[in-house]
């Protein structure tokens, strides 16, 4: 391919300039696009035709015809409703409370100085890099019945109470893996706010508070949206944590539609649920998009 | 003691308060496990081991198919970086560099491997995967640990080809070097670093990676992670530990080696433009 446009580019040559000029940006569009194409393929096989297909694949109704009987499935099985419900409250406290944490921890880190700012600013990113399925077996064996921590306190003669394998060790699971990777995503928004604006609002007496909602938040939230959207995919389309330290029922989606696929070998049902989760995060998804694509509109 | 706390002030003591809590709930559980692996024997409710030892590291090492799990996991961690690089390099520097037609849409369709709940795209994967029979080969595993790394392997190494400065390519080409030249001597020693940080995240990223290998690579391509799930529900907790620091170690390895490179900007250039 770009052995013919350095022909054309040849060719060109002999000509004079505007001519030149405009076989040039052939020559440099047919190696652009050679160039890309290799990983875009790679996206179509991973990404676009499995989308397409079990959207295909979740509206046949096994008789040949096309209906939305697997998604009635889903809202009429009161197992399955369970499953949907579970996992939306999962969600949105996980959520809410990695953006609190994660918020206060990338502020605390971008206003504060000395050794201990430092070791949190060295460390924080650790968790980002741990297997999730070795964090979630540290979690139990911590926070287990007759685990570690339950063992310290009670040499101090306290209780730990029973917080794992159930929904509140799915979200604690959640918080280790989301708050260090939202924290990493804010402080590198809060870096890009001028210390200068901070001091100046701090100078006319602006309250903390006010210093947050009127300067901080705006001046960072599209990166807090991005958050959001990470946050919130990323504990619908979650299975390790649920699938090890989850209850047998209600089930996160995730180990629902592996189940549905691997166990049950239903794979057109499955395909709905997967389809299904896909709308639920559309919305969420279609914006990150849009607003990446609008920020590079002001670059290119 | 009394005075001391009253002389820090009560910000001082929240402060040291909630960075405890932290601590321990992120260092804690990674902590345990370290100990678990040493230990020999641990009854409950001491708060430490009662004997230390090596048992659980010759108990894991013995067995065959924990081990040919660990060969397994770096040849296909190593097939997925190599092809990768080969793929989303020129790729990253058509996008920075050139212009062709469909640009944008090109560059934004990488988006689209983080605008699904990942166990959704991974059974829409598998159900295609049937069709075409990529279930328990090798191609559909590197396939499917190809979705989580194409965008940051795309779009940090653009970020780093973007932040080469077109001057110093341009005075090169003054001197008399060929595109070529430029490219291998100015450009891409200068966008060395984010390709590196790229890479060793898509080699960890492929090492760690578990859902997607549990749906499409069983019952022939047992991970190192994949075996994890059966050691955590088949062995006892000390086997899990030991199993948990080989898992770990490549990550703690590479991350220490690359640690000069790793700043949370060139991270989060992976997800979003800045």
């Amino acid at each position: 391919m770009s052995s013919k446009g350095m022909i054309a580019a040849g060719n060109a040559g002999k000509k004079q300039s505007p001519a030149k000029s405009v076989s040039r940006e052939t020559k440099q569009a047919i190696l652009g696009l050679a160039m890309v194409l290799p990983s875009f393929a790679i996206l179509l096989i991973v990404v676009i035709i499995p989308i397409v297909q079990s959207l295909i694949m979740s509206l046949s109704n096994g008789q040949g015809g096309y209906d939305l009987s697997r998604y009635a499935y889903l809202f009429t099985d009161p197992g399955m409703r369970a499953n949907i419900v579970f996992t939306l409250r999962v969600t949105a406290i996980t959520c809410v409370t990695v953006l609190l944490v994660s918020y206060a921890l990338a502020i605390y880190m971008r206003f504060n100085q000395g050794p201990i700012v430092d070791l949190i600013r060295r460390t924080y990113m650790i968790p980002l890099f741990i297997p999730g399925v070795i964090a979630t077996y540290g979690l139990i064996n911590l926070l287990g019945n007759h685990g570690w921590l339950s063992r310290m306190l009670e040499a101090f003669g306290g209780e730990l109470p029973r917080i794992i394998f159930d929904e509140k060790g799915i979200i604690i699971a959640n918080l280790w893996f989301n708050i260090p990777f939202t924290t990493m995503l804010l402080s590198s928004a809060l870096a890009g706010i001028p210390s200068s604006v901070i001091e100046s609002a701090k100078d006319v007496g602006v309250g903390r508070l006010r210093l947050f909602t009127k300067f901080i938040f705006p001046l960072s939230y599209k990166t807090f949206l991005v958050a959001v959207t990470f946050v919130f995919m990323g504990v619908i389309g979650s299975f390790t944590a649920p699938f090890l330290i989850g209850a047998n029922s209600p089930q996160m989606l995730g180990v629902s539609m592996q189940q549905v696929f691997s166990v049950f070998r239903e794979r057109e049902q499955a395909a709905a649920i997967a389809f299904f989760s896909f709308l639920l995060c559309s919305v969420l998804g279609a914006f990150y998009i849009r607003s990446m694509a609008e920020e590079e509109k002001a670059k290119m | 003691m009394r005075w001391y706390w009253k002389h820090v002030g009560p910000r001082r003591i929240i402060e040291f308060v909630l960075l405890t809590v932290f601590a321990v709930f992120f260092a804690g559980p990674l902590l345990n496990l370290l100990v678990l692996a040493f230990s020999e024997k641990w009854n409950y409710p001491n708060v430490l081991p009662q004997t230390w030892g090596f048992k659980w590291w010759n108990f894991v090492l013995a067995k065959d198919d924990i081990v040919s799990s660990i060969s397994l996991s770096f040849l296909i961690a190593t097939l997925v970086t190599l092809l990768s690089i080969v793929v989303c390099i020129p790729a990253a520097y058509a996008f920075a560099r050139l212009q062709f037609p469909l640009k944008r849409m090109f560059l934004f369709s990488f988006l689209l491997t983080h605008a699904f709940p990942k166990m959704g795209l991974y059974v829409s994967i598998a159900v295609l995967f049937y069709q075409i029979g990529l279930m328990n080969t090798l191609l559909g595993v590197v396939l499917i640990h190809m979705i989580n790394v194409l965008m940051f392997m795309t779009w940090i190494p653009t970020a780093s080809f973007r932040n080469v400065h077109r001057a110093q390519e341009e005075s090169a080409r003054d001197v008399g070097a060929s595109p070529f030249k430029v490219f291998r001597s100015v450009t891409l020693p200068m966008a060395m670093p984010g390709i590196m940080v790229a890479s060793i995240f898509t080699f960890l990223n492929s090492l760690d990676e578990a859902q997607g290998t549990f749906l499409v690579g069983i019952p022939d391509y047992k991970t190192m992670p994949i075996v994890m799930y059966s050691i955590i529900s088949d062995f006892p907790s000390s086997a899990g530990a030991v199993f948990s620091i080989i898992l770990t170690l490549p990550t703690i390895i590479l991350l220490v080696a690359a640690q000069r490179l790793v700043s949370a900007d060139v991270l989060a250039s992976g997800f979003q433009m800045k």
